[in-house]
């Protein structure tokens, strides 16, 4: 009981700073950028940790994945970074937990690997024009039929002249 | 008689005219797709307070403005990270991108599918005609049927993929559907832009 009501009043909190400080930056762990195409780098920062205290861990979590990424500098805005290299990472969604080097717990966050560049979804079509086709087949045809009509006209009328 | 005369001639035309079609059949340049503007897409309509739903696969996909009617096969990633297709030789199926959301949940579903194949003109020829507030229906594995309504058509050249507003994540329930457009490139085989539908979960 006790879990379940931290995480209501917890949510609470969030949901009313939310509202009352818009725009204002209240995750503690950030992943930027949210969205990477796989191979790409993402930063993970732990924004509270204080440097002070140790190096801060990066918990990531996915499909196919538990890795721990430590801290390897101070962030320019505050707390601790890492560079995260997403080069065969499965696509999908992955969630950041932090904690710093104090123990305490810094928040979480989620990123996204993503297929690279666009869709391959066109071959260039058929290079025929089949409208084309029936139309022509259809011209010759005649033609011929009537060379034929032609011929068959002329010899009787040669043979008598 | 007048038409002993002229007879020979129109034979002649006829032949002539019916040999340069089928020349011209033959070496013709295949249909082209529409070609939408590429700009950044605006969402058109406010996504209703629907609650999401859970996760099931789509398994149809129907959009009566193009009349399209299509099966769809869950499609993943090459080990390059290219999306894949369904096969050139099935081209009127659809595949969803399996990695990201269904259709229903929070979140952009992602729809793909060709715009041509050897056969002619594909499942998603005419994505580039949709215009904003024409309706997409996604039949769901669960027997779910849900609606989206279109916010926006882009095309995109492919190096400079929207890969955050396609794959990114989203407080609403949205769909994106992909297709080939705007150049063919004969050297390279390959279109060089993508088609992006961007639409938002109505019903």
């Amino acid at each position: 009981m006790k879990v379940s009501t931290a995480l209501c009043s917890a949510a609470l909190g969030v949901g009313l700073g939310t509202l009352l400080l818009p725009g204002a930056a209240l995750a503690d762990t950030t992943v930027s950028p949210a969205t990477t195409p796989v191979g790409g780098t993402v930063v993970l920062t732990a924004t509270t940790c204080n440097p002070k205290s140790g190096d801060a861990l990066f918990r990531v979590t996915g499909p196919n994945r538990d890795q721990n990424v430590r801290s390897t500098t101070a962030a320019a805005g505050g707390g601790l970074s890492a560079e995260l290299f997403t080069a065969g990472f499965t696509l999908g969604t992955y969630t950041v937990a932090a904690t710093c080097g104090d123990g305490s717990s810094a928040g979480s966050a989620t990123f996204t690997v993503t297929p690279i560049g666009g869709a391959p979804a066109g071959s260039g079509g058929d290079s025929r024009d089949t409208g084309a086709l029936a139309a022509g087949g259809t011209l010759l045809g005649t033609a011929l039929a009537g060379a034929v009509v032609l011929f068959r006209r002329r010899r009787p009328a040669s043979a008598v002249a | 008689m007048w038409w002993r005369r002229t007879l020979p001639a129109v034979v002649a035309l006829l032949g002539v005219t019916g040999l340069g079609l089928i020349t011209v059949g033959l070496t013709a340049d295949p249909a082209r797709p529409p070609r939408p503007p590429a700009h950044a897409p605006t969402r058109t309509h406010p996504a209703p307070d629907l609650p999401p739903m859970p996760r099931a696969a789509p398994v149809r996909v129907r959009i009566p403005a193009i009349d399209v009617r299509a099966e769809i096969v869950p499609v993943g990633a090459d080990a390059a990270g290219v999306l894949e297709v369904p096969p050139l030789d099935r081209p009127r199926l659809a595949g969803w991108y399996r990695h990201g959301v269904s259709p229903g949940e929070t979140g952009n579903a992602v729809l793909v599918g060709h715009v041509d194949s050897p056969a002619g003109p594909a499942v998603f020829f005419d994505l580039g005609h949709l215009r904003a507030g024409q309706e997409i229906e996604v039949t769901r594995a669960d027997a779910q049927v849900t609606t989206f309504t279109v916010d926006d058509v882009r095309a995109y050249p492919k190096d400079r993929f929207p890969t955050a507003l396609v794959y990114g994540p989203a407080d609403v329930a949205a769909l994106r559907l992909i297709t080939c457009g705007g150049r063919f490139d004969a050297a390279t085989g390959n279109y060089v832009d993508n088609i992006v539908v961007f639409a938002t979960r109505t019903a």
